[in-house]
């Protein structure tokens, strides 16, 4: 038998991973044995202090990134500066996603339900309504960000599927969890978990056929194959095309995105907050990784298909936002249409378009999280209020709010001065310097067609009389106003000073293969 | 007999698993089709690993499998409080979100 | 551009041999299958004699145990992990063994975490 040789192991590199798989781990261990009445408070301390701790080791690794010392474990994991961007990225827009979890104040217990299988009005019920609520979200919420950031460093196809499903069972779980219309959000969570598991069953046959045509899962070896393909190349299309379908319906692209308004609508508003920013980013990160390091000697088969399929998200997304009315399923639509543009950047092929789609994802997110911050404070007897109908009428009831929202959906509609409008600037442009100008044609023609749902919401919401049914907006708690504020002055600040970030997103756009 | 075969029926079964998912009703039963998905997958990596002359194909199977078993167990967490508020594990009761 | 399109022509035969093989499956059960099934009263019961059967073949049964499935089932699969692990830990070194050691402590955890729930206990 040959001598053994362990991997080297680079544990500063792999730090912000660890920090959160760890705390998740002590986080099982308070479910077990913290009193339940401060729990809460302990998991969401802990869990943000831990998504700190992380960051900050983040930036301390920035700059130090080498060539030689990028890769790690034996080449499975591979944290260069585009790894590192998306890692940040992921960490800050989960730290204030989280924010939203430990909201106390809007209903009694939080947004999240103990035992989700218990009657709705039971003796039970009752008990558990006084309860602190679900604080297992929070170990879920870190073991998914966890997985998120190993599936942005994933340096072969085979850490790729562990960490999809890493981040993906924990969501399948908070998504059943809601405190209200419980029905729906179970729903919502079987939905997810039947079509989600089906996609990475694809990706996973995907990975076989890769590794049959390339004789290793590796994204160098891939590369390698596919340049020096004197072999058939049945196996590689055919890997490829499943290994995408996984990837696609992650990011919620057409025709893989109709999970993505009945979980939207049905989970916790704090969750899809999480999944529409976190989700979204994580799942480019490997898709850009996947396209541009292993697969890029295939650009000539994967562009047109991808093309046609960016092409259907926009249309699909702008198409059916239109007949919405229900706000949550609208912002849905619109986060499918939102993938169509982020893949017009991608497929510009250049180094403009990994950095447009990079502030493009960072941007959107912030954007996201605010608005489904907001939406969490419409509510009346029955949990949130999210029909169209019921926000008519709102800008008189409360301007702030309302004028907040405004402003968040012009944002969304790629208005200047807004973070949306260089966001979609940016991948545009990428787009047309890569020769892709067919693609940017249908977006901005979509962008237009987009627009007009969320004009209608905030025509409703100032120039319509408030009726007797309109909701009343709650005052949000302190960590909701942060992230609200957080969200609206990022918004703003990447519209008006976007220099840093698309700086930064810049020099973040480089793989090491 | 060439290893080639292994793969021919390795794509059938994931086939057969694709199809069964579009076309049962039984949340349970369009579990299983993913597991058959997922075993097909199992069965094309050992077989390429048999071809290619290496040892990953078979570790990758073994991640396969685990990851399978969490996929099950959240899986069927999630039927079963379907199950315990409906009475019902038919996918076609989950019909409240549309639109 | 046509040499192009003849790439994709495997990928195409592929799709419509999967369309056809499905197709013809269902086609076949459509034709070998009884068109007349034979509806006599009593011939779908499960007895064909005797008592007749109440209510339906289908009970529910009470699974109590099940979260105990549910735990057997990873723990039996987690521990494919120890068969390689066991052929090379006294070759490998102190380093290998810790590993182990930590991934059987996140198990321990997930058991811990299950026995402070009461999910061990008969209910």
């Amino acid at each position: 038998m040959p001598e053994l040789k362990l991997p080297d192991i680079d544990y500063a590199a792999l730090l912000p991973m660890l920090i959160l798989f760890g705390a998740a781990c002590v986080g099982v261990l308070i479910e077990g044995f913290v009193p339940r009445s401060v729990r809460n408070m302990v998991q969401l301390v802990l869990s943000l202090a831990a998504m700190v701790a992380a960051l900050v080791f983040v930036i301390r690794r920035a700059g130090e990134v080498t060539a030689e010392n990028a890769a790690t474990i034996g080449g499975a994991i591979m944290i260069d500066n585009m790894g590192l961007f998306m890692e940040g990225a992921l960490l800050v827009l989960g730290l204030v996603s989280l924010l939203l979890f430990g909201e106390r104040t809007l209903e009694r217990g939080g947004a999240f339900v103990p035992h989700a299988a218990v009657t709705v009005g039971s003796e039970r019920d009752r008990e558990q309504a006084v309860d602190s609520g679900a604080t297992e979200v929070y170990p879920l919420a870190l073991f998914s960000l966890g997985g998120m950031l190993m599936f942005v460093t994933a340096n072969d196809l085979l850490t790729m599927f562990v960490a999809l499903e890493v981040f993906s069972l924990p969501l399948y779980l908070m998504c059943a969890l809601a405190r209200r219309k419980r029905l729906l959000s179970q729903e919502s969570a079987l939905k997810y978990f039947l079509l989600g598991a089906y996609a990475s069953a694809f990706f996973l046959f995907g990975v076989a056929m890769i590794y049959g045509f390339a004789k290793g899962v590796d994204f160098r070896a891939i590369h390698e194959a596919v340049r020096g393909s004197e072999t058939s190349p049945t196996l590689l299309l055919i890997g490829l095309a499943l290994v995408a379908i996984g990837l696609l319906f992650k990011i919620a692209a057409a025709p893989f995105h109709v999970w993505t308004p009945d979980v939207y609508q049905g989970a916790p508003t704090p969750v899809t907050a999480f999944m529409a920013a976190c989700t979204k980013a994580a799942a480019f990160g490997a898709l850009l990784r996947v396209l541009y390091v292993g697969f890029d000697g295939a650009k000539w088969h994967f562009t047109p298909v991808l093309g046609a399929v960016a092409v259907l998200t926009m249309l699909v997304g702008a198409v059916l936002a239109v007949t919405q009315t229900d706000l949550k399923r609208l912002l849905a639509y619109s986060s499918v249409a939102n993938a169509g543009y982020l893949m017009v950047g991608l497929l510009g092929g250049n180094k403009d378009g990994l950095s447009s789609t990079l502030f493009y994802l960072v941007a959107y997110g912030f954007t996201v999280i605010a608005a489904f911050a907001l939406v969490s404070l419409v509510r009346d007897a029955d949990g949130e209020a999210t029909h169209l109908s019921r926000w008519a009428g709102l800008g008189r009831r409360s301007p702030l709010f309302a004028g907040i929202f405004t402003f968040l959906l012009l944002a969304f509609a790629g208005i200047p001065l807004t973070s949306g409008f260089m966001a979609k600037f940016g991948v545009f442009g990428a787009a047309i310097a890569g020769d892709q100008t067919w693609l940017v044609i249908f977006g901005v023609l979509t962008s237009i067609v987009l627009a007009f749902p969320y004009l209608r919401v905030v025509v409703m919401m100032w120039l319509s009389e408030p009726g007797e049914t309109t909701p009343s907006v709650s005052i949000p708690g302190v960590l909701t106003s942060a992230v609200l504020g957080i969200g609206t002055v990022a918004t703003l600040l990447l519209g008006v000073l976007p220099g840093p970030l698309l700086e930064l997103a810049d020099q973040a756009s480089s793989f090491i293969r | 007999m060439t290893p080639m075969w292994y793969i021919v029926l390795a794509t059938v079964l994931f086939s057969i698993g694709a199809v069964g998912v579009l076309i049962r009703r039984n949340a349970i039963v369009l579990f299983m089709c993913i597991e058959l998905m997922l075993n097909a997958a199992n069965l094309a990596l050992v077989t390429f690993s048999r071809i290619n002359g290496t040892l990953d194909g078979q570790i990758m199977a073994f991640f396969a499998m685990v990851v399978a078993a969490a996929e099950v167990v959240i899986g069927l967490a999630i039927i079963m409080l379907i199950f315990r508020t409906r009475r019902s594990a038919s996918v076609d009761d989950a019909n409240l979100l549309k639109y | 551009m046509d040499e192009y399109l003849d790439s994709y022509a495997p990928v195409a035969l592929l799709a419509l041999v999967g369309v056809l093989i499905v197709g013809g499956g269902f086609l076949a059960n459509r034709l070998l299958r009884p068109r007349q099934p034979n509806a006599a009263a009593g011939k779908r019961d499960t007895y064909e004699c005797g008592l007749d059967p109440v209510p339906g073949g289908w009970a529910q049964m009470h699974i109590r145990y099940y979260l105990y499935a549910y735990l057997y089932v990873l723990f039996a699969v987690e521990a494919v992990f120890l068969f390689p692990w066991a052929l090379v830990y006294l070759k490998a070194g102190l380093a290998v063994i810790v590993e182990m050691a930590i991934f059987i402590g996140v198990l321990a955890l997930g058991l811990l975490y299950a026995w402070r729930k009461r999910a061990l206990t008969w209910q």
